[in-house]
């Protein structure tokens, strides 16, 4: 009963879900470390579909967060003391450029969950209004 | 005279053919972000000349939309069913109303 408002809340799940990594993402993009200690690793949420044999569905879920490189990228920074003897700090591989555009895919779909929660919500109340 | 069961059972059909696909039409938005997913719709106009027919016993049906996807394979548009919703909302409103209507119909004759 009522599963076009649950539908909606898994999509909302799944964005918000995005809306943290990002955040996590931006967060630790400048964290440099001495190359071979483990360094942050970018995550990115993998979505898929929730199937409803003879439906049209159950709307989205998380169903993995994948993991970007584990190695980072090498930056020539001699005075920074996480330097290695090269004078390289490793830093999170995280485009930046990406992270804003996916924050803004992020929103709008948001929006959009929130408003069909709106007007499932509506119809299932003018169903519950009928009477003689 | 249509008798008022049928115009119940049409009705009724109707409305649970509309509530159908308002989930069809969540569910697309809820994968609006999801790579390879396909758009699916339910067939209310068709379906609801089966069900006249056979006295509204008919099952509303699940359809892929067929536009083109996108590089990612999914191929949702928002604004499409935005605007399914916004339809299907009025329709819903309308369908209440009937429904609404045959009842108190219903409620005279048995009242006097």
């Amino acid at each position: 009963m009522f599963e076009s408002i649950d539908i909606a809340g898994s999509g909302i799940n799944v964005d918000q879900t995005w809306i943290d990594t990002i955040g996590g993402n931006v967060a630790n993009s400048s964290d440099g470390v001495t190359p071979g200690q483990p360094v942050y690793q970018a995550q990115y949420v993998d979505a898929a579909p929730v199937p409803e044999p003879g439906g049209p569905g159950m709307g989205s879920q998380v169903q993995k967060i994948e993991l970007g490189s584990a190695q980072g990228q090498m930056a020539y920074d001699p005075t920074n003391p996480k330097a290695n003897a090269q004078g390289e700090v490793a830093y999170p591989v995280v485009d930046l450029a990406q992270q804003m555009t996916g924050l803004i895919e992020s929103q709008t779909s948001y929006q959009a969950n929130a408003s069909v929660m709106n007007k499932s919500t509506a119809a299932y109340e003018s169903i519950l209004h009928i009477k003689a | 005279m249509a008798d008022a069961a049928q115009s119940i059972g049409i009705l009724q059909f109707s409305l649970d053919s509309l509530v159908q696909q308002q989930q069809a039409i969540a569910n697309n938005i809820a994968n609006v972000n999801t790579p390879g997913y396909q758009a699916t719709q339910v067939t209310f106009a068709s379906s609801l000349a089966a069900a006249m027919a056979d006295g509204g016993t008919a099952t509303a049906q699940t359809v892929p939309e067929g536009l083109a996807s996108a590089s990612d394979g999914n191929n949702v548009s928002l604004a499409t069913e935005m605007t399914l919703m916004q339809k299907n909302s009025l329709q819903s409103q309308t369908v209440d109303n009937a429904l609404s209507d045959q009842f108190t119909v219903l409620s005279d004759a048995i009242t006097g």
